[in-house]
């Protein structure tokens, strides 16, 4: 019997299954990762699959573990001497925690972006090549490239050329804050970790983000935490709610903002009392 | 109320608001039942003053809907709300629009009683009585399953408007007959006939509206799927 | 009358709870302050730059109680009133009804005539006073001034017009000029080659590497540079004799005639001949001398530049020592050790360590530093040189690294508030970029916090700068032969005592012969100090403004 069900047309454009991921679709898999900070565990048994050149959107409440969960993938809590790790998070299939990765070069594969714009204070041009210029890269012509390629990428290269070299203080909130993705991009990471990106910017800033980290994808693989549902719902593909440190629904955004499965979410979502 | 679960909402403003819509709702579904009561009452009696009360009535109907759109149109702006919330205000648009259709239906029974029958074609309309009393039940239970958000009586009544169907097509068969046999007769056994229409109707956006309740509840969009399909809910 | 007082009662609490008491008290600290640095200045100042104004020469005839006549010249130091009781036991005849006497303080100069070149004169006494133009003031190289009348101008010895005085002056000027290049500079490097060449021989001695050869080679040098410094010597043999070819008479106060000889004179003014332009220009050629001179007559006359040299030299090297090394303190303090109790110690020790008194970083400079550290140093390297040290005794190396020890808790501190100050968000911003933590303290850390550091460092500067008393251990002389910093290889001699301006008003006001005669100049000499403190500090200040401009933090 043919199924007369109707699809909804936003789910056929990139819909996977989250469920049966292919290992080729899964960019990072995060396999029963606990965290502990001192005695308190602050993560509890995650498992997860972030897809590929997809937006996974972390959404809870303050303290439910959603910006420690992103600053594992980067390895950002080790700088946090009470943190203690257990379980794993894959990289192409390797352990970012096993005993021989390089973290420097891990974050250079995993690029962060923060809650406050934190550019360096200096000139917009040196900000960019920053990461570059770590890696050891000071031909003139590569860093002037990368920076007119990076700022393009993060929609700011056309307010900025005529003064890349001026402080990069100089510049308005939302003009740092895609300075900061821009010196993100910089090194072409695989993955751009986004940690409440917005949260410190105006709604008209906010959408000009909202709309780069929707152009970002086709590059990136994205990862956001995220206190404003709208803005999850907006810009991800995948939503995964997390409550005290529980990952307790992952789904994708247009189910779990319709119809989510667990009461826990619908509350959360819905704006009501746990 | 509790059963739609919005009274734990952080913002009791956010409450307040729905609570509002919902019980718009409710006095809207009270009156669409009075309508069509009424206008049954005034065909089975003759009444035409009853009917031209439910005539002159109709823009109650027709004001409610207006401002229960423009309420939701106000929580949706507000609120912007989300699963739950959202199915229920998509439920609320989507009910009122055939609680209005419902009104103009009545209106349309009630139209009947106005038009001077010879009393052998009077006899055509009692005929629709029992029609008439069915729906007005599915129409009761409807709104009641819709107070109560409730799902197994919404699968119930969607099943009884089969019943209602069948007893449609038999009056049509019948007033087919007396067309036949009296040819003369064809201008008011139509009337009889756009009555038993607008009932029939009616049973069917009573069946809308019990496929919103369910979507609202169980988040399934089951409209335009087979009973086998519903039945697995 | 109870609703009055309850009244006013409310008026005053209104008038304590809006504030305004609280704004009126730290006003008034305020302008406390101010008023006592403003203060502090102008007395210092006037004091001090008195000292250089060209002075009035009085002429004062008295009569003492003994029917004796007495002429004083010289200028009014200060004057007094003192209870006509202290006098009463003396002979003095006075006015019974008085019960002050006034009295003046003359410096008379002419030192070679009178035992002291200060007196007290009696206001009572004085029959008259004039301030005659003829009066000219001699200022020497030796014995201070001379007050008198010029009576002749013997060129050559032949007597000559007066109005010859300035052309023989100039002419005298420029071969004392030309002696100064000679002696200090000419003859100096020379003597100093001399010596390096005995070192040498002395160490090849030493190291039983002294071969015939070398002994030739070094013999013949030797013999080279004597050879030069004794054309040199009677070179200025020559020039000294040209100076001293003519000579002045003057009349002293006594009427005795005195031959002054051009070699000791420096300059002649008549003072009481000044309009108030030239009273300007001597003054302000008083104050170049005061700045560009060497001291002389045991630091009571003359400048002062060999102090104002070592202070700022060895405060530039202070700076250059403590910087680096209270930096790397601080980044290791705050960055790299673990937060834990011997952290905690740690950091107490080194606030604990800037309340340490001053002194006790002197004895510990000289037995640590100059001793232990400057001995072995002599020994591995300069044992030539033994028994005379090179390293182990004080030297401006040693001054400058006990005040570096002294003021590096300053640099950490402030470095460390600095560090601290930085927001997380940048050094996250640099790791997250794949930088290591050095990379980030190196390339974001450190700017960022220079302004911090500058600020550790300027208030190193102003407490290094007023020191005094660890350097007298470690370095200060009261009279330094040589600048650390000359024309000799290795052109920074690190190893020479030197002056210093807190040394020198110390000296200058308490261990010279004549402390009536220094004081102006102690306080000159304080304004100058005063002056170069605040120099360095606004030259750091302004480099830190610059640095903080450039990193400036919106406001996050």
């Amino acid at each position: 019997m043919i199924s007369v069900t109707p699809t909804a047309l936003a789910d056929s454009a990139n819909k996977i299954d989250l469920s049966n991921l292919s290992p080729e679709q899964v960019a990072l898999s995060i396999d029963n990762l606990n965290l502990y900070y001192g005695e308190k565990q602050a993560l509890q048994n995650i498992s997860m699959a972030i897809p590929k050149g997809q937006v996974t959107a972390f959404i809870g409440p303050s303290g439910c573990g959603k910006s420690t969960l992103l600053r594992c993938i980067n390895r950002m809590n080790d700088l946090v001497d009470i943190c203690k790790i257990t379980g794993e998070i894959n990289l192409h299939g390797e352990n970012i925690y096993g005993k021989h990765v390089d973290v420097a070069e891990l974050r250079r594969k995993v690029g962060m972006v923060f809650q406050r714009p934190n550019p360096f204070p200096k000139s917009i041009y040196e900000n960019v090549v920053y990461g570059l210029r770590i890696k050891g890269e000071n031909n003139r012509r590569v860093l002037d490239e990368a920076v007119e390629k990076s700022l393009k990428s993060a929609a700011l290269w056309n307010e900025v050329k005529d003064r890349l070299h001026e402080s990069a203080l100089g510049l308005s909130g939302g003009q740092q804050q895609r300075l900061v993705i821009a010196r993100a991009i910089a090194i072409q990471p695989e993955v751009l970790l986004l940690d409440e990106p917005t949260s410190a910017l105006d709604p008209i800033s906010t959408l000009t983000i909202e709309e780069l980290i929707n152009d970002l994808k086709e590059q990136f693989t994205v990862v956001i935490v995220t206190h404003n549902m709208q803005q999850a719902a907006r810009v991800s593909d995948q939503t995964a709610f997390m409550y005290m440190g529980d990952l307790i629904e992952y789904a994708d955004t247009n189910t779990l903002f319709t119809t989510p499965a667990k009461k826990k979410t619908e509350d959360y979502i819905t704006g009501r009392y746990g | 109320m509790d059963s739609l679960n919005i009274s734990r909402h952080i913002s009791g403003q956010f409450n307040e608001d729905l609570e509002r819509v919902i019980n718009l709702v409710m006095q809207m579904g009270g009156l669409v039942e009075k309508q069509l009561n009424e206008a049954l009452l005034s065909v089975s009696q003759a009444d035409e003053e009853l009917a031209k009360k439910v005539l002159s009535n109709d823009y109650q109907v027709n004001n409610l809907e207006v401002v229960i759109d423009d309420e939701c149109t106000r929580v949706i702006a507000k609120r912007q709300p989300a699963a739950g919330d959202l199915r229920l205000v998509m439920a609320i648009i989507k009910t009122i629009a055939d609680l209005e259709r419902i009104g103009d239906e009545a209106t349309k029974i009630a139209e009947v009683t106005l038009q001077s029958l010879s009393s052998q074609h009077k006899e055509l309309l009692l005929n629709l009585d029992n029609l008439g009393r069915r729906v007005l039940e599915c129409l009761q239970l409807t709104l009641d399953a819709f107070t109560r958000m409730d799902v197994e009586a919404a699968i119930n009544i969607h099943k009884m408007d089969e019943k209602i169907d069948r007893e449609y097509e038999a009056i049509m068969r019948q007033l087919m007959t007396y067309m036949m046999e009296d040819p003369r007769s064809i201008p008011q056994v139509m009337t009889v006939i756009w009555s038993a229409r607008a009932l029939e109707r009616i049973g069917d956006r009573c069946q809308n509206v019990c496929e919103y309740i369910i979507y609202f509840v169980k988040g399934k969009v089951v409209r335009h799927t087979t009973k086998e399909d519903m039945e697995t809910l | 009358m109870m609703k009055n007082s309850n009244k006013e009662q409310k008026n005053m609490n209104k008038w304590f709870s809006s504030g305004s008491p609280w704004i009126w008290l730290s006003a008034g600290g305020v302008s406390i302050s101010l008023i006592s640095v403003l203060g502090l200045l102008w007395l210092i100042a006037s004091k001090g730059l008195s000292y250089f104004w060209p002075a009035e020469i009085h002429e004062f005839k008295s009569i003492d109680q003994h029917g004796k006549h007495t002429t004083v010249i010289g200028e009014i130091y200060d004057r007094e009133f003192i209870p006509a009781s202290q006098l009463a036991h003396t002979s003095i005849v006075l006015d019974p009804t008085q019960e002050t006497v006034e009295r003046l303080l003359v410096k008379t100069g002419n030192r070679e005539l009178v035992s002291l070149d200060f007196r007290w004169i009696l206001v009572p006494q004085i029959q008259s006073t004039s301030t005659p133009e003829e009066l000219a003031v001699i200022e020497r190289r030796t014995n201070g001034n001379f007050y008198g009348y010029i009576d002749s101008v013997v060129l050559d010895g032949k007597e000559v017009e007066k109005s010859k005085l300035p052309e023989l002056l100039t002419r005298v000027d420029n071969f004392q000029e030309e002696i100064d290049q000679l002696q200090t500079t000419d003859i100096g490097a020379i003597n100093y080659q001399l010596e390096r060449l005995r070192l040498k021989e002395r160490k090849y001695k030493l190291d039983n590497q002294l071969t015939e050869a070398r002994k030739q080679e070094l013999a013949s040098k030797t013999q080279a540079l004597k050879d030069e410094y004794t054309t040199l010597e009677s070179e200025l043999m020559a020039l000294r004799d040209e100076v001293a070819r003519d000579h002045i008479v003057v009349r002293a106060m006594d009427g005795q005639k005195v031959t002054i000889n051009f070699e000791h004179i420096l300059n002649i003014t008549y003072n009481n001949k000044l309009g108030l332009f030239e009273k300007v220009g001597t003054f302000l050629s008083q104050i170049g001398g005061f700045l560009i001179d060497d001291p002389r007559e045991a630091n009571t006359e003359g400048g002062v530049f060999p102090a104002i040299f070592g202070t700022v030299l060895m405060v530039l090297l202070m700076t250059v020592i403590v910087s680096p090394f209270g930096v790397v303190a601080a980044i290791y303090l705050h960055e790299y050790a673990g937060k834990n109790a011997l952290t905690k110690l740690l950091r107490i020790a080194v606030i604990n360590l800037a309340g340490v008194p001053s002194i006790v970083y002197g004895v510990f400079g000289l037995g640590f530093f100059v001793y232990m550290v400057g001995g072995s140093l002599d020994q591995l390297f300069y044992p030539e040189t033994l028994p005379s040290p090179t390293f182990g005794t004080p030297g401006v190396m040693w001054s400058a690294i006990t005040l570096a020890i002294l003021t590096l808790p300053v640099v950490i501190v402030s470095t460390e508030e600095g560090l601290a100050r930085i927001p997380s968000a940048m050094r996250h911003g640099s790791l997250a970029l794949g930088a290591t933590k050095a990379e980030t303290l190196w390339r974001i850390i450190l700017p960022i916090a220079s302004p911090a550091i500058m600020t550790g460092i300027i208030l190193a500067i102003a407490r290094a700068a007023g020191e005094v008393a660890p350097l007298m251990l470690v370095g200060v002389v009261k009279m330094a032969p040589n600048l650390p910093l000359d024309g000799n290889f290795p052109f920074l001699h690190l190893d020479r005592k030197f002056m210093h301006l807190g040394f020198h008003i110390y000296d200058v006001g308490f261990q010279s012969p004549n402390v009536e005669a220094a004081r102006p100049l102690v306080y000159a000499t304080a304004l100058l100090l005063v002056m170069i403190i605040i120099s360095l500090n606004m030259t750091a200040v302004s480099i830190r403004n610059r640095l903080r401009e450039k990193y400036r933090m919106l406001e996050h």
